[in-house]
């Protein structure tokens, strides 16, 4: 029998720290003088009561080690419990929105997608601007802390390779290293998050967006205070200072505990950082030329713009300086399928991730060596070390999973009345928690305030199913996971 | 050390079977008293001459004797080479086609994708129309004994599944161009006979007849109309239906012994799937015409399946212009691009079975997830399918993807909007045929698409056809090295 305890106990956990964060956007909210604040004290009180309720009645005592079973169930209900938390202060606060919309731009938030139903995102109270992006930065920390602790015990997609020891069983020894790793990554979060929201201080922006930008950067959110996103500011400094800012975000984090600790080697020696800026300069190459040849735009504005939309839709932001959604042609090609590929594992970007697209190529490279030498033995290798056949299976079928939720789901947009690029380029950001389409419909100027409904909960459940690396949530649904 | 002599035998060999094909279309220039035959004539020269030309400098003494390298080169090699003769009556003809265009249909006629450049098919010489659906007929059986006899053997995307032979590592390649090919080769022209005869008895000329009868078994989709088959009535497009059908199963199936009392054909798991797949999504849209689009009940069905199984079989006819059904009705026809028939067909795209290795697959790892040390056994067709064999699947699947999004992005950078170049890389690759949107969509062509467009889709035919790796191993550098 499944022992539910610690799963509710994070669940819990997880409440408590959502109703912690209620807390700030209250106290400006009441500082401010808006009368939100009361909606998002009652809020708080409400989720910090459910989550103590929950987190002392399942405490266990024992230090036991989760069960493979039980990591499952915790991940998927504690990004749940967390986003319907979420959900809560936007369906009473003075936005009237509907239940679908709250629980739209809460996951939309949690994920860091940064799709968003709301308009006139400059009139809007402080608190609940404060919220969306306070919700961005806590599941970006999130997804941090589970690329590295939940992701790799649980083999999901190959991330096995990211196991910080050999050994397979969850011993403490390893657990303990993991929660060191993972308490340094969160530190340098919020460094970063800190040094981010100086820069763009600088760069001219005021404090208060400063700040909300660089939450939503960091986390590769792309939730924004103005309904243009970062090209209502028309400050270059300000869109390198963002630009910078995602590239960041979407590297591997593990580089900068190297930086800390000057071993510069290891960052040089980073094959999947290397794939990742080849990746970004050739696809801002192609959009800046493409701007600078067909659109008219000047040489250094097109340089800019071409390489924060490619940053921005590579690492799964979504800010734009000019609306890529209304482009056409070679951009939308190459904007569709970046959106697939996402930032590196490790970090807080969506998508399939630059790893596995390596690891895709080096059993390409060995698989064509086989046809020409079927005796020959060749390892493919990743990071100079070889690729164990369970891990190259379990990429491939991420990919292949990936592939066919894309399809499902866009057929399911379509049914609900979306257009051809509408359904296909929101499946693909949905999956790939970029946030905005590569139309104009559902273009990063625009929101999705006018989807139906049916296609809110579509994109919504597609934006966890992403988060939660697909696998996570699937298996909770097959039936031999209930089978003891 | 690479030996293409065997590759220049054999290849000579297939362009004097080109060259006699040329036959059948001057017939029909005669009968039809126009005055193609000339283009024809000089074709049929040119392929006997490089022909005999390609034997003559080959012969040596012995058996030619393939090995991998000269087997790949080979399949490539014939490709390319019957295309491009195969477009000479185009561009010699009385169409004056550019050589682009020229190249263009007949690497879309072998390949049996079905995208034309022509408009006003139905006033077109005789001749051409003949020459375009033989061009079909002859890459669908080319990819048939293909598929059955060396792609099995050089190990292309999960294919020695397939291999009749029971060593696994073998290393030379004797394609056997035996028993089993000399089967489907007759089950083909038989098939073809039996279409035609349907044909002519539903109302169709004997032009018509024999050329929609090539088109639909081989996949391939060339018609005598700009309609395609919206120009003809109920009985034709069923009959063509169940052509297209037959087309898309295994031929190897139906020339499969008795066994146990049972035909081959029934106890196939990828056939079951083939069909399965085609009236799951054929019911589908039915549903969604008759319930969204208000289509009558018979119409819905009468449209849907035939422009599913179209569709699904990459054969690229159609009867409507299922481009203005709406977002979902567009979403299900660009994914059922990648889909595709069954192995040892005529028909394209990534085909049933390595789908079905794959669900496998998945429910294989997902259960893995759970229990770190199972041990799982993934099955296809009650055999266990070996890692090399999963790899090889994955990375077919990995490279398709690859080469679909290569394709459509250099398709956009001739100029081409996002949804024609998306679904044009999609129905190259899957030789489908038609597009989706106002440019290539049903009931358009490929005419009026920028030249270079042209070239990049010929080669995603080309690529899409030849299972992508058999081509990509020549860019190999290890292929070249000794």
């Amino acid at each position: 029998m499944l022992d539910f305890r610690p799963v509710l106990l994070v669940t819990g956990l997880a409440l408590t720290v959502m109703a912690l964060a209620m807390g700030i956007p209250a106290a400006v909210d009441a500082v401010h003088g808006d009368p939100d604040w009361l909606i998002f004290l009652a809020s708080s009180g409400v989720t910090l009561f459910l989550g103590l309720l929950l987190a002392a009645a399942n405490r266990t005592g024992s230090r036991k080690q989760f069960t493979i079973r039980q990591m499952f169930l915790l991940t998927v209900c504690g990004w749940t419990a967390a986003s319907i938390a979420g959900a809560i202060p936007f369906a009473f606060s003075g936005l009237h929105l509907s239940s679908t919309d709250a629980w739209f731009e809460a996951v939309s938030g949690v994920t860091a997608s940064g799709s968003t139903v709301l308009r006139g995102l400059g009139h809007l109270p402080p608190g609940i601007l404060l919220w969306r992006a306070l919700l961005q930065w806590l599941g970006g920390g999130a997804f941090l802390l589970m690329s590295v602790l939940v992701l790799p015990e649980l083999s999901i997609g190959g991330m096995q390779m990211f196991r910080l020891e050999s050994n397979t069983a969850l011993g403490d020894r390893v657990m303990g290293r993991s929660f060191q790793v993972a308490g340094r990554m969160l530190v340098v979060y919020g460094v970063l998050t800190v040094v981010l929201t100086l820069l763009l201080w600088a760069a001219g922006m005021s404090r208060f967006p400063a700040l909300l930008h660089a939450m939503s950067t960091i986390s590769c959110g792309g939730f924004s205070t103005e309904d243009g996103s970062i090209g209502a500011w028309h400050k270059p400094a300000i869109d390198w200072v963002i630009l910078a800012g995602m590239l960041i975000s979407g590297a591997p984090f593990v580089i900068y505990l190297h930086m800390m600790q000057q071993r510069w080697g290891q960052v040089l020696r980073n094959t999947q950082l290397r794939w990742y800026l080849a990746l970004f300069l050739l696809s801002a190459l192609a959009i800046g030329l493409w701007l600078l040849l067909t659109h008219g735009v000047k040489p250094l504005p097109s340089i800019r713009h071409g390489a924060f939309t490619a940053a921005s839709v590579l690492t799964g932001t979504g800010y734009a300086t000019l609306d890529w959604g209304s482009w056409s042609g070679l951009p939308v090609a190459v904007l569709f399928f970046l959106s697939f590929v996402g930032g590196c594992a490790g970090s807080t970007a969506g998508g399939l991730k630059i790893f596995r697209l390596q690891i895709l190529f080096t059993s390409a490279r060995v698989q064509l060596t086989r046809l020409l030498r079927p005796h020959s033995v060749v390892l493919p290798t990743y990071e100079r070390k070889p690729v164990p056949d369970q891990v190259r299976e379990s990429v491939l079928g991420f990919l292949f999973v990936y592939c066919l939720s894309f399809a499902a789901l866009s057929m399911l947009l379509g049914m609900v009345g979306l257009d051809f690029m509408s359904a296909i380029t929101g499946a693909a950001s949905a999956l790939g928690n970029l946030g905005p389409g590569l139309t104009q419909a559902i273009g990063p100027m625009h929101g999705f305030t006018h989807m139906p409904d049916s296609a809110k909960w579509l994109l919504s459940v597609a934006m966890l199913y992403g988060r939660l690396e697909m696998f996570l949530l699937l298996v909770v649904f097959i039936p031999d996971f209930w089978k003891t | 050390m690479l030996d293409i002599r065997p590759v220049f035998f054999i290849n000579g060999f297939l362009l004097l079977i080109l060259a006699a094909a040329m036959a059948m279309p001057v017939f029909a220039d005669l009968a039809a008293g126009q005055n193609e035959w000339p283009a024809f004539a000089a074709a049929a020269f040119c392929s006997v001459f490089i022909g005999l030309a390609l034997i003559f400098s080959s012969r040596g003494k012995g058996e030619p004797v393939l090995h991998t390298r000269e087997a790949f080169l080979l399949t490539v090699t014939s490709w390319v080479l019957i295309s491009l003769l195969g477009a000479l009556p185009f561009a010699l003809g009385s169409l004056k086609m550019s050589i682009a265009d020229a190249v263009f249909e007949s690497v879309s006629g072998v390949t049996t994708t079905g995208s034309t450049v022509l408009h006003g098919l139905d006033h077109a010489p005789w001749a051409i129309l003949m020459w375009r659906s033989m061009l079909n007929w002859l890459g669908g059986v080319g990819i048939i004994v293909t598929s059955v006899t060396l792609l099995p053997v050089l190990r292309i995307g999960g294919m020695q599944l397939f291999r009749m032979e029971s060593s696994d590592k073998a290393d030379h390649v004797k394609p056997r161009f035996s028993q089993v090919a000399w089967g489907v080769l007759g089950v083909y022209s038989l098939l073809t006979f039996l279409l035609v005869g349907c044909l002519l008895a539903a109302g169709m000329t004997p032009l018509q007849a024999i050329c929609h009868a090539m088109s639909s078994l081989s996949t391939g989709g060339f018609s005598t109309s700009d309609q395609s088959l919206g120009a003809f009535g109920d009985g034709a497009r069923w009959i063509c239906v169940i052509g297209m059908i037959l087309g898309g199963g295994s031929f190897t199936l139906y020339v499969a012994p008795w066994k146990r009392g049972q035909w081959g054909l029934f106890r196939d798991s990828q056939m079951r799937w083939y069909l399965l797949t085609m009236i799951s999504f054929a019911l589908l849209l039915t549903f969604w015409n008759w319930a969204v689009r208000d289509m009558g009940a018979y119409e819905a069905l009468r449209s849907s399946f035939f422009n599913v199984v179209a569709v699904l079989t990459t054969t690229g006819f159609h009867t409507n212009d299922y481009d203005t059904w709406g977002g979902f009705a567009e979403i299900a026809f660009f994914m059922m691009a990648f889909v595709g028939g069954c192995t040892g067909s005529a028909a394209g795209g990534i085909k049933i079975f390595r789908y079905e290795v794959l669900f496998a697959m998945v429910r294989v790892h997902a259960r893995r997830l759970l229990h770190p040390h199972g041990i799982f056994v993934i099955r296809f067709n009650d055999m266990a399918v070996s890692n090399l064999v999963l790899r090889s699947v994955l990375t077919f699947v990995m490279f398709y993807f690859f080469a679909f999004a290569g394709v459509s992005v250099l398709l956009s950078m001739t100029g081409l909007d996002d949804v024609t170049s998306l679904s044009a890389a999609a129905a190259a690759l899957g030789n489908l045929g038609p597009g989706l949107g106002k440019v290539i969509g049903p009931g358009h062509d490929y005419g009026s698409i920028p030249q270079a467009a042209k070239w990049i889709l010929a080669g995603g035919m080309m690529l899409g056809r030849l299972e992508v790796a058999t081509v990509l191993i020549l860019a190999f550098p290890g292929f070249w090295r000794e």
